[in-house]
């Protein structure tokens, strides 16, 4: 028990003699000399994305014939039994909550590693 | 809210954020310039310099961070493998034997200015055990942690700790007598 406490004592003189060194401009310096990141081009991301999206419609429209395709589809769609588009319908909800319930596990059990 | 160092992380991976990494920094800094001076026996000036080597190293290999352990744990032994290669270069990595230690531990070899001064005896014990008991001791690390930082098998990092605290408790009484 006696010794116990000597270890205790010691660990507790150790960590006090040690005190917080202020950071002094420390941090700033490190910052300085890391390697240049991509984050100065990050602006242009969310432009490339709307301008491919932009560029993907539009070949899309001119390559269906006006996007008459979608008409065609829409018309079909309207045909199809009422039992079928609830069946759809449930069955696309259950995958998604499915989906849902996955992610959520695979989150909880990353933080409860880490 | 505060983000984890966890979460801290994930955006450096993510979005490259060097703020985030700042933060990072910012959090671990004194703990490793702290634990860097120790090592290198109370030289400021080469402790951060290692300490910046230290995080840099860190940011470039942050990829390599898998989250099985903590952070600061990772850093650390990023942190003492910059401090052994530079020890290495300096030919200073075999630290102080054992005739030395003991003769520098003779109460009247010591400045008596010193003769409490934890961190001098500290200064005193050879690297491994040194370095075993500032990760233990004084970080509050686990064995099993420290055998990660150390890279040495888990029975000798106790087995160091142990010495190590054994030899001060000795430099002590001897200096306090």
């Amino acid at each position: 028990m006696n010794g116990e406490m000597e270890q205790d004592w010691l660990d507790k003189k150790l960590q006090e003699a040690v005190p917080y060194i202020e950071d002094d401009g420390f941090t700033a310096r490190v910052l300085q000399q890391l390697p240049a990141s991509e984050v100065r081009f990050q602006f242009l991301r969310p432009f490339i994305l709307v301008a491919a999206s932009a560029f993907a419609s539009a070949l899309t429209y001119v390559l269906s014939d006006g996007g008459r395709f979608i008409i065609v589809e829409m018309f079909k769609v309207t045909t199809i039994p009422t039992v079928w588009v609830v069946a759809f319908a449930l069955a696309s909800g259950m995958v998604v909550m499915a989906g849902g319930i996955l992610a959520a596990m695979s989150k909880t059990t990353n933080q409860i590693q880490s | 809210m505060e983000l984890t160092d966890a979460g801290l992380v994930a955006r450096v991976l993510i979005d490259d954020d060097q703020h985030a990494y700042g933060e990072l920094v910012r959090r671990h800094q004194s703990s490793v310039r702290g634990l860097l001076r120790q090592l290198t026996r109370g030289d400021v000036a080469l402790a951060d310099d290692l300490a910046q080597d230290a995080f840099i190293r860190a940011y470039k290999n942050i990829r390599s961070f898998r989250g099985e352990a903590k952070f600061s744990t990772w850093l650390y032994r990023i942190t003492y493998n910059c401090f052994r290669e530079d020890a290495r270069k300096r030919k200073e990595l075999v630290g102080i034997n054992e005739e030395q230690w003991q003769a520098e531990q003779d109460p009247q070899t010591v400045d008596p200015g010193l003769r409490h001064d934890l961190m001098h005896a500290l200064s005193l014990l050879p690297l491994h055990e040194r370095s075993a008991v500032l990760l233990c001791c004084q970080q509050g690390l686990s064995h099993d942690e420290a055998a990660r930082v150390l890279e040495i098998p888990l029975g000798t990092v106790k087995t160091n700790v142990l010495r190590g605290r054994e030899k001060l408790k000795k430099t002590l009484a001897a200096w306090g007598s």
